[in-house]
């Protein structure tokens, strides 16, 4: 198993970071302008902002699905070239193949790493456990519910042993209740692995409950980070007790302070 | 009491379908046996039945059902092959697509029959001008959906793949190809359905062998007893490689969810 980076050092730096999009009637959008962020190795920082913000462009770059027009990506100190070798993505989407089942899903990642066969069927079995599926492996996913499918793709993602994890609202599409088992799952493997976590969502309190840094980003377009709030409530975290703390409602409403104008003009510029 | 006077309703419906058949396979036979159709024109079942039984018993009928078959098999084997080359080499080249759009477009809008003399100058009686022939039906069908299934493909699917350390090979391999079976599997009855529709003409406009050689030859002779006898044997034929393919889509698909179509059947 790889050790994790040493604490402190820097995981994911973004520096002037441009990203536009040619728009179906031939102009073009800025979708993020001036975009600097730093994510220290081990740290999970949530990234909120309005709708269309860029947020999930700003993972494409970190991903290196996108590339920037301007600016840098650099991952662990060095830049970031094609796709990001060393981090993982759990998209909003359902992206699990429905022609294969749980475990053959969970085991992609080792197939393209050509491990054997029989050793990546164990470590999918080990993920599927862990993530609480046993028992479910030959499923289709069909045949699981959108939480089961939900951790199926969090197995898949954590069996390639990532550096970085990237997370693009992936409870979005769930229920309330699965949604925080879910985010305690997510909190206890991380506790567990201290994997750098970039969460991306559009809910403030998941942002708080689950990160150690909120990222506020404003209203597109030319989007880009406009705050920062260090979330020093203790760990480990239980996400719906964690609510209920007085400093979790304080800082809630900090944030909420900045990030109500942005949600205001986002909706003021929206078509 | 409802699961013991009726313990499958699927039985009601199969009795049903065969109390259809009885009835009018006696409404002909009674019909023709009292003159009210003239047995010239429109034989009767009992001969039919009669004429298919000799075939079979003398085994003359064997040959050209073998030789359909494989006409069959052949056409659907060669057209899907190519149908999948070159759906795939279309969906992963913009450039190629938009070259020859517009002969991809005319080539099937083409009614292939006309193809039908030109395959027996270049390849003779035999099979090769049934297979080619079958072929250019296959071809088209197979081609357009294995395009269409690879550019279906959702993005983020492809994304997801990509970050698990997928190479371009293994993107072909693990999505696209699985991705397009799909399609091409859908379209399975119709190509196979296509491949038989290519062999029976080609034999019917010019041939030695096959079901298709079978029917016009009676035909040639005015045995109308000869014609149904063998649209009998190929509508067995038919019915046994419809089933075969059933079995083979429910086998390639059994990841698929149930449809709602097949729920409330």
């Amino acid at each position: 198993m790889r050790l994790a980076s040493p604490p402190g050092t820097c995981a994911v730096r973004l520096q002037g970071c441009r990203r536009s999009f040619r728009t179906p009637d031939g102009g073009v959008y800025v979708a993020l302008d001036g975009v600097d962020l730093e994510v220290r190795a081990g740290e999970f920082v949530a990234l909120v902002g309005p709708t269309g913000c860029g947020k999930s462009t700003l993972l494409n770059l970190v991903a290196g699905l996108l590339q920037p027009d301007a600016g840098r990506v650099e991952v662990f100190g060095s830049p970031l070239e094609g796709i990001n070798r060393r981090a993982s993505y759990l998209f909003q989407q359902d992206v699990l193949l429905p022609w294969k089942t749980a475990e053959e899903n969970v085991m992609l990642g080792l197939v393209f790493r050509r491990v054997p066969r029989e050793e990546a069927r164990r470590q999918a079995r080990a993920w599927l456990e862990r993530v609480g599926l046993r028992g479910f492996e030959n499923r289709y996913p069909h045949q699981l519910s959108g939480g089961m499918r939900k951790r199926v793709a969090l197995a898949q993602n954590l069996i390639v042993n990532p550096e970085i994890l990237l997370m693009d609202e992936p409870f979005a599409a769930l229920d309330v209740q699965t949604r925080q088992l879910m985010e305690n799952d997510l909190l206890r493997i991380w506790q567990e692995e201290r994997k750098t976590v970039l969460f991306v969502t559009h809910d403030l309190e998941e942002a708080i409950a689950l990160s150690d840094r909120v990222v506020v980003l404003s209203a597109g377009p030319a989007a880009r980070p406009v705050g920062e709030f260090p979330v020093e409530l203790p760990r480990p975290r239980d996400v719906t007790e964690v609510r209920l703390d007085p400093a979790f409602g304080e800082l809630f409403r900090r944030i909420w302070e900045l990030l109500r104008g942005e949600v205001l003009r986002a909706f003021r510029l929206a078509p | 009491m409802r699961s013991g006077s009726l313990p499958d309703p699927r039985w009601g419906l199969r009795a049903t379908q065969a109390a259809v058949f009885v009835l009018l396979v006696a409404a002909w036979e009674v019909a023709s046996r009292l003159r009210w159709l003239d047995p010239f024109f429109f034989s009767r079942p009992s001969s039919v039945a009669e004429r298919v039984a000799r075939w079979f018993a003398s085994g003359e009928v064997y040959v050209h059902i073998y030789v359909t078959s494989l006409e069959t098999l052949l056409a659907f084997l060669v057209g899907s092959l190519l149908g999948v080359g070159v759906g795939f080499a279309f969906a992963l080249s913009p450039a190629l697509s938009r070259v020859f759009d517009p002969y991809v477009k005319v080539a099937n809008a083409m009614p292939r029959i006309v193809l039908a003399p030109i395959f027996t100058l270049w390849f003779g009686l035999g099979i090769l001008s049934k297979v080619a022939f079958g072929v250019t039906l296959v071809f088209f069908v197979v081609f357009f959906n294995t395009y269409q299934g690879v550019r279906e493909v959702d993005r983020n699917v492809l994304n997801n793949a990509r970050m698990l350390g997928a190479t371009d090979r293994d993107l072909l391999r693990h999505v696209l190809l699985p991705s397009a079976l799909v399609w091409i599997l859908s379209s399975l009855h119709t190509s196979v359905g296509l491949a038989l529709v290519g062999a029976v003409v080609g034999e019917y406009l010019g041939s030695a062998r096959g079901l298709g050689y079978l029917i016009h030859q009676a035909e040639a002779l005015f045995d109308t007893t000869g014609v149904f006898a063998g649209l009998v044997v190929l509508a067995g034929f038919v019915l046994v490689v419809d089933l075969l393919v059933s079995s083979v889509e429910r086998h390639l698909l059994r990841w698929k969810p149930p449809s709602h179509v097949e729920e409330a059947l």
